[in-house]
């Protein structure tokens, strides 16, 4: 039994939105839980549904993948891949172990720092909510 | 103190067990047991698959015959779905049926059982193996290893595989025979047939021959018997009605499909393995020794005694010989690996046969199959017994239930007995070396489980 | 040099101990170079004195341990641990090994649901299930990798005897073998046009084909609307440049695992198809896209709400 759960949450956020929107928010002092971890990735398309697996058996209690807006990806089309995927690990998590509420996609542009901060709010309270990871493959314990 | 020997794990068998052997306090043996150790569940997990898929799954269950679970199974999907495979696509199906039992034997007879007879049952066990046939006569080693890599070859060359076939598909089969192909197979078949008449020659009068005294003793018990015959009582390996045979000869025909009128599986708390047994002779099951009840035998020698006749020449000819020799039906254990050599004939002799018909080239090899809800059983003879699976399927045409007796399992109540007779025989006062115990093997061996 | 090679089979169907021997004549010499101290399909080698003082699982020691199937029970256990203990070099051999196999398609039920099944068949007399003298199940069937260190895997099902070979001469000469990096696909001669189905069909008609042309005129399976595993399995089935299966006309299932041995077939397979605007929704049994690599966690049984529905 742990006293107290400090959920972990990666996010893939790509280059040109997803990133951009999670600096402005540092750079305007935005809060948001510090249960996030970000991962920098070009284009939300390159997200294959392994690295949210790997993810989740390693022991993160949630993830997500933040693109552009549609019809902004930068490189044309990638986040339509992305939402084809997401639909893709929505329906398979559950075969993996994984309650589905624990990944999130969403589209973002630059400027939309506040947005973002209120995202992560939700996704935050929506991991707490689940508990921790249960199916984790993790077995070290190494939790920072 | 009473003891327990234990033999593990078996040697040059397929498959996992243990035999253990209790001695009460005059050292002689109280009980033995043949524990199967594991078990993988096919009957599960093949559950809620579309049923076209299963004939590659179930291959899994044996890597020795993975062809005869292959086509059983693509069998009873046939019947499940209401198809039957047009003649050239069951024709294709029995030539490597057929083709397949031939690999099997020459494994089983050379690579497993002959270095018992040609080294000699108490030959160290460092000697006594196909490596030791191999320095002790290189010549027939190689001659063998080439047959078996033949015999795999021209199944792999026309099938895409040897082991985990994939050819056999409800309604048919998956490729046609170019005629080039069928050349090359006329040509293999005849180069195995020459090589089987001569191991049914070398089997009798250099191994078997030499040991008439265990041949009719070591391992002997009295049972029934379980094969597959044509309307004329032919042998048939891949399709036909069962023939269930006592220990008298006297016996009943029926449909594979009402295996469970005949046949139920008795459980022992010490082994994974069932012990399929023949309900329908209304006696029950024991495998007392004096006063065996419900137990029959599966397998080549089975086969032979059975079947009234077989339908090629030279197998006809050795069987007549054999029954000249043994009776019918013949009861010896070690009697088996015979069967085993002139199976080895006959599969080579049917396998022209087969190829000789001009339909086999023919285009018409698959119908289509529309899925849907349905029961079915498939069954063949595989090398070590009548193989049957079962299936039922919803209206998807998806598995929602099977059942499967495997080959060997028919045998394995009668191999305990074999067990516990040659143990009670060759132990005595507590006295037992390593040429006792691996003749006790013996006696397993020649079931081929 | 002698060089000494243990081998043996768990969870397993001894189809690639068979394929070993399905090496033919170039096994010969290949025994002469080699020194077998245990391998209970082929040589009498036991784990202990019948007498049964001693309990232990002893192996002799050699240089390289083949070891092919799973682990599934607590007696397969210790077979692996002997073995790891007495080999220098272990090998996997057999997509069981190095990621479940089909045996590993039980890890979607309890163990215990799977055992109760079989003993409940409608031939099989009411009894419980066996436990006296039977060794007891795991919770599921493990890969080796799960359970000790091994050090060079040999996925298929079964490899092919040109693959076992090899590796067999390349430690005789002391080379380390090279592990594979391509695909089915990649080994496949047949015909791509880049235009494809939008569904997939069930293998219940056969492809479209010439039969008296060879593999490389067929249009690709996948292509064609079938369900091929190519893309995502580890390539090396097969010889004279085709894929086994392909060669029969029929789809491949996958069996030598994953191309990387730490990727997810059914994962991968379902990206790519997704990536090319096929409804994976079409899909049935997606599951048994992880047929031959349920080990590693892949296949698990679903939670009780899930399989109730
Ligand atoms: S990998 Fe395939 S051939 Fe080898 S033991 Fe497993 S099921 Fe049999
Ligand atoms: S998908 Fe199948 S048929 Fe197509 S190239 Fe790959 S292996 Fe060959
Ligand atoms: S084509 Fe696929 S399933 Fe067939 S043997 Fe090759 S890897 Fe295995
Ligand atoms: S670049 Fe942002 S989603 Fe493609």
């Amino acid at each position: 039994m742990r006293p107290e759960h400090k959920p972990k949450i990666i996010a893939f956020c790509c280059n040109w939105c997803g990133y951009a929107a999670a600096d402005l928010a540092g750079i305007q002092r935005i809060q948001y839980p510090d249960s996030l971890r970000i991962i920098r990735v070009m284009c939300s398309g390159m997200v294959h549904p392994e690295m949210v697996l790997h993810a989740l058996n390693k022991g993160a209690d949630g993830v997500m993948i933040i693109g552009c807006q549609l019809g902004e990806c930068h490189y044309i089309d990638g986040n339509e891949k992305a939402m084809a995927r997401a639909e893709l690990i929505d329906e398979l998590l559950e075969d993996f172990g994984f309650e589905n509420d624990r990944f999130l996609i969403t589209r973002l542009s630059s400027s939309e720092s506040e947005q973002f901060a209120r995202t992560v709010g939700t996704m935050h309270k929506r991991v707490l909510e689940l508990g921790p990871n249960p199916n984790s493959n993790q077995d070290n314990g190494d939790t920072p | 103190m009473n003891t327990t020997i234990s033999i593990e794990p078996l040697t040059r068998i397929e498959g996992h067990a243990r035999i253990s052997i209790d001695l009460d306090e005059a050292g002689n043996v109280a009980d033995s047991r043949l524990h199967i150790l594991s078990l993988r569940g096919f009957e599960q997990f093949i559950c809620g698959r579309p049923a076209e898929e299963i004939p590659r799954i179930v291959t899994r269950i044996c890597g020795i015959c993975p062809w005869m679970h292959h086509l059983a199974s693509v069998k009873a999907v046939d019947a499940c779905f209401g198809v039957k495979p047009p003649p050239t696509g069951a024709l294709l199906r029995e030539l490597c049926q057929v083709m397949a039992h031939i690999n099997d034997k020459i494994l089983h007879f050379f690579f497993l059982a002959a270095p018992d007879f040609i080294l000699g049952p108490d030959a160290d066990y460092s000697v006594r193996s196909i490596m030791g046939i191999v320095r002790a006569d290189p010549e027939l080693a190689n001659r063998v290893a080439a047959m078996r890599k033949l015999g795999q070859q021209l199944l792999e060359e026309f099938a895409g595989r040897a082991i985990h076939p994939v050819a056999g598909v409800s309604g048919g089969f998956s490729k046609p025979m170019t005629k080039e192909e069928r050349q090359r197979l006329q040509q293999g078949c005849r180069t195995l047939l020459e090589f089987a008449v001569f191991a049914l020659t070398y089997g009798r009068d250099e191994v078997l021959n030499k040991y008439q005294n265990i041949l009719q003793t070591l391992g002997r018990i009295e049972t029934g018997f379980l094969g597959t015959v044509d309307t004329n009582g032919a042998m048939r390996l891949y399709d036909g009605d069962l023939r269930l045979m006592k220990a008298d000869g006297s016996f009943t025909d029926f449909a594979p499909e009402q295996y469970k009128e005949h046949i139920k599986e008795h459980v022992e708390n010490w082994s994974y393995g069932k012990m399929p047994w023949a309900d329908s002779w209304q006696e029950g099951f024991s495998m007392d020794l004096d006063r065996p009840r419900g137990i029959y035998r599966t397998n080549t020698l089975a086969r032979i005694n059975i079947c009234d006749h077989i339908s090629t020449p030279i197998a006809q000819e050795a069987l007549e010989e054999f029954r000249d020799l043994f009776g019918r039906p013949a009861q010896g254990t070690l009697l088996y690996h015979w069967a085993r050599l002139i199976e080895l004939v006959y599969t080579c002799e049917r396998s022209l046969e087969l190829l000789a018909d001009d339909r086999i080239t023919g285009d018409m090899i698959r119908h289509n199959v529309q899925p849907g809800a349905g029961r079915g059983v498939g069954h063949v003879e595989a090398p070590r017994g009548t193989l049957i699976h079962e299936y039922t399927t919803d209206e998807n045409g998806c598995i929602t239930s099977a059942n499967m007796i495997v080959g060997t399992t028919h045998n394995l109540a009668p191999m305990n007995m074999s067990v516990r007779q040659a143990a009670t025989d060759l132990i005595k006062n507590g006295h037992y070396d390593e040429g006792i115990l691996n003749r006790i093997e013996m006696a397993v061996r020649a079931y081929d489980p | 040099m002698n060089i000494r090679l243990a081998a043996e089979s768990l969870h397993s169907c001894s189809g690639c101990e068979i394929s070993l021997l399905n090496i033919g004549e170039a096994l010969i010499p290949l025994l002469n170079r080699l020194q077998l101290v245990h391998l209970p399909l082929l040589m009498d080698h036991k784990y202990s004195d019948p007498a049964g003082s001693e309990t232990e699982i002893s192996i002799p020691k050699a240089e390289i341990g083949l070891v092919s199937g799973g682990v599934a029970n607590t007696h397969q256990l210790q077979v692996l641990e002997a073995m790891r203990k007495s080999c220098t070099t272990l090998v996997a051999l057999g997509t069981c090994g190095t990621h479940g196999g089909i045996p590993a398609m039980i890890n979607e039920w309890p163990m215990a649901d799977a055992l109760q099944t079989v003993f409940s068949t409608v031939t099989t007399e009411p009894v419980d299930v066996p436990n006296q003298d039977t060794p007891p199940m795991l919770d599921r069937v493990y890969s080796l990798d799960e359970k000790t260190d091994v050090d060079i895997f040999l996925p298929g099902c079964p490899p092919d005897p040109t693959i076992i070979a090899r590796v067999l001469e390349d430690f005789l000469d002391g080379l380390t073998p090279e592990p594979v990096t391509k695909s089915v696909c990649d080994t496949c001669p047949t015909r791509r046009t880049g235009k494809s189905e939008r569904k997939l069909l069930r293998f219940t008609a056969n492809a479209r084909f010439d039969s008296n042309e060879s593999t490389a005129s067929m249009q690709c399976l996948l292509e064609q609307g079938f369900l091929c595993m190519g893309p995502v399995t580890a390539g090396g089935c097969g010889h004279q440049g085709e894929p086994a299966c392909i060669r029969a006309r029929v789809p491949c299932r996958g069996c030598y695992g994953p191309v990387r041995h730490q990727d997810n077939q059914m994962l991968g397979m379902l990206n790519g198809l997704v990536s090319q605007g096929i409804d994976f929704k079409t899909i049935i049994d997606r599951k048994s896209m992880l047929r031959f690599s349920g080990a590693h966690g892949r296949l698990r049984p679903l939670k009780e709400k899930k399989r109730a529905s």
